[in-house]
């Protein structure tokens, strides 16, 4: 079936028109930046040496990994729990659960990180309540730090997780559940053995969405981290915006585009690109 | 007809979640009434000063007209180049589609600010040719969002496809339809919720995009988010509260609208 | 490309303006005339949109407010327009910007000392003393690449509440949570918080440069548990004091001033070992608008009556000596060039940051961060 001459015309006119756009507006000027570690300020690797000794890069880079793991598992759980009653649930639920999910979609991240800082700060509504219920006596630290930073993330990242789910949920076949709870099956074991693994393609891009966008975090750590460089993007932007040492900074977005390049890989090679795409 | 409905856990879950999504939302509404020129609560009196700066000064309308134009061009181009390349991958299974699809999820895997810096050279280097097209100008911005947005739309639309039956499309073809008839006829319709959605979030992804607009903007093509963060980040001016109230609103309004509509469908 | 080449399109973009023809012709002749050239045609002027100044600060209210004090007045007496980008010309930006071969922005709101290191690249036109007036500044703050604006100064601000009748007095009390509790603010780009380490580690004002780094770096090292945030804009400054996360904080002094307004006097500030600083402005290489526009820009913000305004509306010290007979005796308090304050406070060495400030800060960012 495969390789007729007019399927890879087909396959070729369908989809130039992105690879093209994608390869003159942004894979050749990268090409450009990824120049800049091996020739500024030196031609040479020197960078990516200073990349192998530096504390700092290094204990950013882990530390992002750490953060970015645990938003994905927070942010894709909490999205498949308001999904499944988003896709599911009985007419006015959907709407309910819709309506929790685009809402803060429109709001910029700005605001929404904002209003964590609202609501968590000392004086904030959450420490103001809990010290009015006699519950704390001192306000507790829940912005400005790691805890703030993953909240705020997570926030921001759930309505992302929410749609591959979705497509996944919504085209399932219901007549396998239907017909699992049927054959006596509970709740709890028809949503464990049937329906999770039928949207596992849904799960992955979710994860894959949410990974990937956290990696490269940037205005919601500067905000809700108390200003130290809690994230890789953040030593990114100082390297280039800030202070211009633009060879490092480009050192540094390689090594990170290569990493999640060979996540990608990886991920591909477990799951057979067919069960993704 | 017997549905498939979420259990008592199920939803309890769900509720604590849309409680955690709303929270920081809902906590902006009183923001909002604060007779400050700061983003604080209010302590005594609320006020609606910040309300009236939103209608009295002209650069919100302008700006909020500018995102959608820019959001709209965008989503639209993000779309359709989105829809072909996956309608290509999906029906042609072509080699290295690992490969492809991991060089199109490029721009969204790279740190917004690498992607910032690669498109201000871009851009900047486009705006030596032409006036229109380039460095602060809305028709470069809405190609930047396009780069930006396209890899969130073509992983919906393969996700969509991926829960498509193959098989529909081997009898179009076994039937002898041509390329553009599977296409547009067979698939296209089984996929239209990813469509929308893809189309949908592009638009909303563009609507909200600071990252990369940061710098790629200056005094020309000022976005909403644009003017916001300008707001935001050395003042805190609380019209960016009153005016996350009104989006609350009419995005609620929105939805309203909708889904009465969906419903006067659903039962004629 | 040959010159023929760029006067031609030159001259259809002078017609496109006067409109003679359409951009759409204009895109399509000009097609035509690169047709043989492979390179792109850089901007210089080519195809420039109404010929006018981008000048780029650091936003929120600095945006009206030069437009109010300077750009208003310059477009009525020149005729030529001044638009406010508040996206805040940081080195990198101001680098990339040069880089990129055509620069949109003409005027930059900068440290002196980034003018320096930055002037001493090529990406600055060297100012033109002959347009800015240089007896128009205080003695010592015309460099080469860049002319002083205004004053600003780091200075502690508290929370009055916190401490009742105790006061701080300098940055000894600053690193002392016993005396005075609570968490503190600092800033997250270095500059200050060396000085105030040192200080506070009993170096004397007058020994302070060149500052032993490893010592300032041990001292923040030991303190870091006691800060609760690194602001790195004014507005997180003031939100850290008004939300009452910080009893104290190092925060510019034209954001003190209305730290203390918006909290109803309970946050104060005081002038005590505040750290002086002049704010400057810089013009970049192959500006688009124009070099002599921009010398003339710089020497129209030179008059006290204008300053004055910016004084008003940001609380910046006036660049001008002359100025400060204009300031009402009330106000004089809030002045960071004000004699009085002046004696307390301590001048910000622009050489030392010049040479040393890209190193310094890596180390700072490592220790805060870690």
């Amino acid at each position: 079936m495969r390789g007729t001459l007019s399927d890879r015309a087909g396959a070729a006119l369908l989809m130039a028109p992105l690879l093209l756009f994608l390869i003159l507006a942004y894979a050749w000027p990268f090409l450009g930046v990824v120049k800049w570690s091996f020739t500024l300020p030196t031609p040479g690797l020197g960078q990516y040496h200073a990349l192998l000794t530096d504390e700092l890069v290094q204990s950013v880079f882990i530390r992002t990994l750490r953060i970015a793991a645990i938003v994905t598992l927070v942010s894709v759980t909490a999205a498949y729990a308001i999904t499944v009653v988003w896709v599911r649930g009985s007419p006015v639920q959907r709407v309910l659960a819709e309506f929790c999910i685009l809402v803060p979609f429109w709001i910029s991240v700005l605001t929404r990180a904002f209003g964590w800082v609202a609501l968590l700060s000392n004086r904030g509504l959450i420490n103001t309540w809990l010290q009015s219920i006699g519950f704390i006596s001192e306000p507790l630290t829940l912005v400005r730090n790691e805890f703030g930073v993953i909240v705020g993330m997570s926030h921001f990242l759930i309505p992302f997780a929410v749609f591959p789910l979705a497509s996944a949920m919504r085209s399932l076949d219901e007549r396998v559940l239907l017909a699992a709870r049927g054959l006596g099956s509970s709740r709890m074991r028809t949503f464990w053995t049937v329906f999770v693994p039928m949207t596992r393609s849904g799960i992955i891009g979710s994860a894959m969405i949410t990974f990937v966008f956290s990696l490269g975090f940037f205005v919601t750590p500067a905000i809700l981290g108390g200003g130290r460089s809690v994230m890789i993007a953040e030593l990114i932007y100082l390297r280039i915006f800030q202070s211009p040492d633009w060879g490092l900074g480009a050192a540094i977005s390689f090594v990170l585009v290569v990493f999640v390049g060979a996540l990608m890989a990886l991920l591909f090679r477990y799951v057979k690109p067919k069960q993704l795409v | 007809m017997p549905t498939y409905r979420p259990g008592p856990v199920s939803l309890l879950l769900a509720v604590l979640v849309a409680l955690f999504l709303l929270m920081p939302l809902l906590a902006v509404i009183p923001v909002s009434l604060t007779p400050s020129r700061m983003l604080t609560m209010p302590t005594g009196e609320l006020s609606l000063r910040h309300y009236r700066s939103l209608i009295e000064d002209p650069r919100w309308l302008e700006s909020i007209l500018l995102s959608i134009r820019i959001g709209i061009v965008s989503s639209i181009l993000s779309t359709v180049l989105a829809l072909t390349f996956s309608l290509g991958v999906w029906m042609f299974q072509p080699r290295f589609t690992a490969a492809l699809v991991g060089f199109v999820l490029l721009p969204m895997v790279v740190p917004p600010v690498v992607s910032a810096v690669t498109l201000y050279f871009l851009l900047t280097s486009v705006s030596g040719l032409t006036s229109f097209f380039g460095y602060d100008t809305w028709l470069g911005v809405a190609m930047a969002h396009s780069v930006m947005t396209v890899p969130f739309a073509t992983v919906l639309i393969l996700v969509s496809l991926s829960q498509l039956d193959r098989r529909i499309d081997l009898a179009a073809r076994g039937l002898g339809a041509g390329v553009w008839e599977r296409a547009t006829r067979v698939i296209m319709p089984n996929i239209k919720f990813g469509i929308v959605t893809a189309a949908l979030l592009s638009f909303v992804l563009s609507w909200e995009e600071i990252g990369v607009t940061l710098f790629i903007t200056s005094v020309n093509a000022i976005t909403l988010p644009r003017l916001m963060w300008m707001g935001l980040r050395d003042n805190i001016d609380p019209a960016i509260a009153a005016l996350s109230v009104i989006l609350i609103v009419i995005t609620v309004l929105v939805l309203a609208v909708r889904s009465v509509i969906t419903r006067q469908k659903a039962s004629p | 490309m040959s010159d023929t080449k760029k006067q031609t399109i030159e001259s259809l973009a002078e017609r496109t303006k006067r409109g003679e023809i359409s951009r759409r012709q204009f895109a399509q002749l000009a097609g035509l005339v690169l047709a043989g050239t492979p390179l792109l045609l850089r901007s210089s002027g080519a195809y420039a949109e109404t010929k006018g100044l981008v000048l780029v600060n650091w936003g929120g209210d600095a945006i009206t407010a030069y437009d109010a004090a300077y750009g208003q007045a310059f477009t009525k007496d020149t005729g030529i327009p001044v638009k406010m980008d508040g996206s805040g010309p940081t080195e990198g930006a101001i680098a990339a910007q040069f880089k990129s071969g055509a620069p949109t922005w003409d005027l930059v709101d900068v440290d002196p000392f980034s003018a320096i290191t930055l002037g001493g690249q090529g990406m600055l036109e060297a100012i033109d003393y002959k347009i800015v007036d240089k007896s128009k500044m205080r003695p010592g703050f015309g460099w080469e690449y860049a002319a002083s604006t205004y004053f600003f100064s780091y200075v502690i601000a508290y929370d009055s509440q916190k401490f009742g009748s105790n006061a701080p007095t300098g940055m000894a009390d600053f690193f002392d949570v016993k005396k005075f509790p609570g968490k503190r603010s600092l800033y997250k780009w270095g500059v200050s918080s060396w000085e105030a380490a040192l200080l506070a580690d009993g170096v004397a004002p007058a020994s302070l440069y060149p500052l032993d780094l490893k010592r300032a770096h041990d001292k923040i090292a030991a303190f870091k548990e006691n800060v609760v945030s690194y602001w790195g804009g004014g507005a997180e400054s003031q939100s850290v004091l008004l939300n009452g996360e910080a009893s104290m904080a190092i925060v510019w002094s034209t954001r003190a001033s209305l730290i203390e307004q918006d909290s109803g006097g309970q946050i104060k500030f005081i002038w005590d070992q505040g750290l002086i600083s002049p704010g400057a402005l810089a013009v970049l290489k192959n500006n688009p608008g124009g070099k002599d526009a921009a010398m003339k820009f710089i020497a129209s913000t030179q008059d006290p009556q204008k300053e004055l305004v910016m004084f008003e509306k940001l609380g910046q010290g006036p660049a001008n000596p002359a100025t400060d007979a204009l300031i009402p005796a009330d106000k004089k308090r809030i002045n960071p060039v004000d004699p009085a304050n002046m004696a307390k406070q301590i001048p910000l060495d622009m050489e030392w940051y010049a040479k040393n400030y890209g190193a310094a800060l890596d180390e700072y960012t490592k220790i805060i961060s870690a």
